[in-house]
């Protein structure tokens, strides 16, 4: 597994304690997960994701990760509605593990855009990996 | 990672090679290695896989009460185990089995080797050496019987999967002697504190016991050897092994490999339950009639006695999604009445559901798998339900808010080759 220093954490996105991550679209914001995320669960063989529509608050859990071994819960790093997922991930799952940042999960229509400013940013997220 | 975890032989090999490394029964064992999880499961069913398994202990049982005393212990018939015809176990054979304690209940899975009719070795579950060398010493039989414990004193990797027997014959002296009539679950050759009648040597000498069994159901060979030729033999497999597509694979693939051969994760889906009621019951000694059994053993009264079990069901899901196994997670009829508990869940990443029907990356086409199959894994494992329940029933996992449909199976995995002839497997 990588060690904190050989992760790829880049600054143009905004992290949770969880795990994923969040970048502002213009009006909407795209998640996904972290390559700690991608890299701790190995091999993802399956994507659960909600429907178009649905709305969740902050925090809520929206989807799941499926690895060979283990379960990983999804959690919104902001509260909003979604208005697109990311129907490649169906076929192909193991995109998040070769990129985790250009194959996002959701997009959501933000309901409180000042909650994405509560995000961490790469540098305080790397600071709570190494602790 | 704490001093008091043990490593194998290769354990910096591992680490040097990119393993995810974690901690099972005290050991720190690699997960998987860079291919991931997903290739290493795939690997034994397409080409071969190569698994670092000398963290699993060996005892040795020798003298002249040895065979009596496995057989009070060990819940196989030694005289009744080999093939159709029951016959008894005799040098170069192995039985799979179970030892059980005073209740019925599993101590650990493990495989009898007969070296000699007065010196068998036993193979057993990571960390459980010193507890079957304990169970054993309570039981003197009455001739007398010298236990000893190997653990961590030699080497042994798995080799599994349609490609096992064109890789090994470039490793041994006289392959076409060692694949003669190199039936399922028998061995050959000897090493060390394991010596036999039989002799298998690497190119350059080194003797080798090796038996034609494995952890994962498909086709395959253990390689027993001293632990001053391991590290060195680990790393000519994988070479030799290239161009065949041998991977090193960790403990993720070898649990899923098993899972979907229906065979028992020790102290998971055997335990410290009564054996009974459960896919593996071969093992148990029933007369024809199943009034009794052919012979005492450690457990036999209570298993005859028995008056309420649980049930031990095999089950397979519809797609890859799992149940994360937890203090809230439970069994429901599709009714929703709760009926028992999740076991096992894992997922066997070389199958998938073809109208309905459970089709593996090794079916044959004219057997139903299509030319496009790429399967995406189904969930598989083991519940423990307070009820018989028959092949084609569903039930429900959950963990209180996620639900996974499920299929009660006889079987899972279809098309594994473990029992392939040899002739079919090799090519001299």
């Amino acid at each position: 597994m990588k060690e904190p220093r050989e992760l790829n954490l880049p600054d143009r996105v905004r992290y949770t304690g969880d795990h994923e991550w969040a970048t502002m679209a213009g009006a909407t914001v795209k998640i996904g997960v972290s390559d700690y995320a991608q890299d701790q669960l190995g091999d993802i063989v399956y994507v659960e994701m909600p429907e178009v529509g649905e709305s969740f608050d902050r925090g809520a859990t929206f989807g799941t990760l499926e690895s060979v071994k283990a379960v990983s819960e999804l959690y919104m790093p902001l509260g909003g509605e979604v208005v697109a997922v990311n129907k490649a991930l169906v076929d192909e799952p193991e995109l998040i593990n070769r990129d985790p940042y250009d194959n996002w999960i959701i997009e959501i229509r933000p309901s409180n855009p000042a909650e994405y400013d509560e995000l961490m940013t790469s540098e305080s997220y790397l600071a709570m990996l190494k602790e | 990672m704490g001093n008091t975890e043990k490593r194998t032989a290769l354990h910096d090999w591992h680490v040097a090679h990119g393993a995810n490394m974690a901690t099972f029964a005290g050991y720190h064992m690699p997960l998987w290695y860079p291919a991931g999880a997903r290739a290493e499961h795939l690997a034994p069913i397409r080409t071969v896989g190569i698994f670092d398994t000398s963290h699993m202990p060996m005892l040795t049982v020798k003298g002249p009460g040895a065979r009596k005393l496995l057989q009070y212990c060990f819940c196989r018939d030694l005289e009744r185990c080999i093939g159709k015809q029951k016959g008894p176990l005799v040098d170069g054979r192995c039985a799979y089995g179970f030892f059980l304690n005073e209740k019925g209940h599993v101590i650990d899975d493990a495989i009898v080797y007969q070296l000699s009719p007065t010196d068998y070795m036993i193979v057993a579950n990571a960390g459980m050496g010193a507890t079957l060398a304990a169970h054993l010493g309570r039981h003197p039989a009455d001739a007398g019987a010298d236990i000893r414990d190997l653990t961590d004193r030699a080497g042994k990797i798995d080799i599994q999967g349609p490609e096992a027997a064109r890789l090994l014959q470039r490793l041994i002296r006289d392959p076409e002697r060692f694949f003669d009539r190199l039936i399922y679950f028998s061995f050959k050759g000897g090493f060390g504190e394991c010596p036999s009648s039989s002799v298998v040597e690497l190119l350059d000498g080194t003797p080798l016991l090796i038996a034609r069994t494995g952890y994962t159901g498909e086709f395959g060979f253990e390689l027993f050897m001293s632990l001053d030729a391991f590290p060195a033999l680990w790393r000519k497999v994988l070479d030799e092994g290239k161009d065949l597509g041998a991977l090193p694979c960790g403990l993720a693939a070898r649990d899923s490999l098993r899972v979907g051969a229906v065979l028992p994760l020790s102290h998971q889906d055997i335990g410290d339950w009564p054996f009974a009621a459960n896919p593996w019951l071969f093992a148990l000694p029933w007369e024809e009639d199943r009034c009794g059994f052919s012979k005492d053993f450690v457990g036999a009264a209570e298993l005859k006695n028995l008056e309420t079990v649980e049930h031990t069901l095999p089950f397979a899901g519809h797609d890859p999604r799992k149940i994360v196994i937890g203090p809230d997670t439970h069994v429901t009829d599709p009714q929703g009445e709760r009926i028992g508990r999740v076991l096992t869940c894992a997922t066997d990443m070389a199958i998938g559901r073809v109208d309905g029907r459970i089709v593996s990356l090794a079916t044959p086409a004219e057997k139903g798998r299509p030319e496009d199959f790429n399967p995406k894994g189904l969930c598989c494992g083991f519940v423990k339900v307070n009820r018989p329940l028959a092949p084609g029933e569903e039930v429900i996992l959950t963990d209180g808010k996620r639900q996974v449909k499920v299929e009660i199976r006889e079987d899972i995995r279809p098309d594994r080759t473990a029992r392939r002839p040899i002739a079919e497997m090799v090519q001299l």
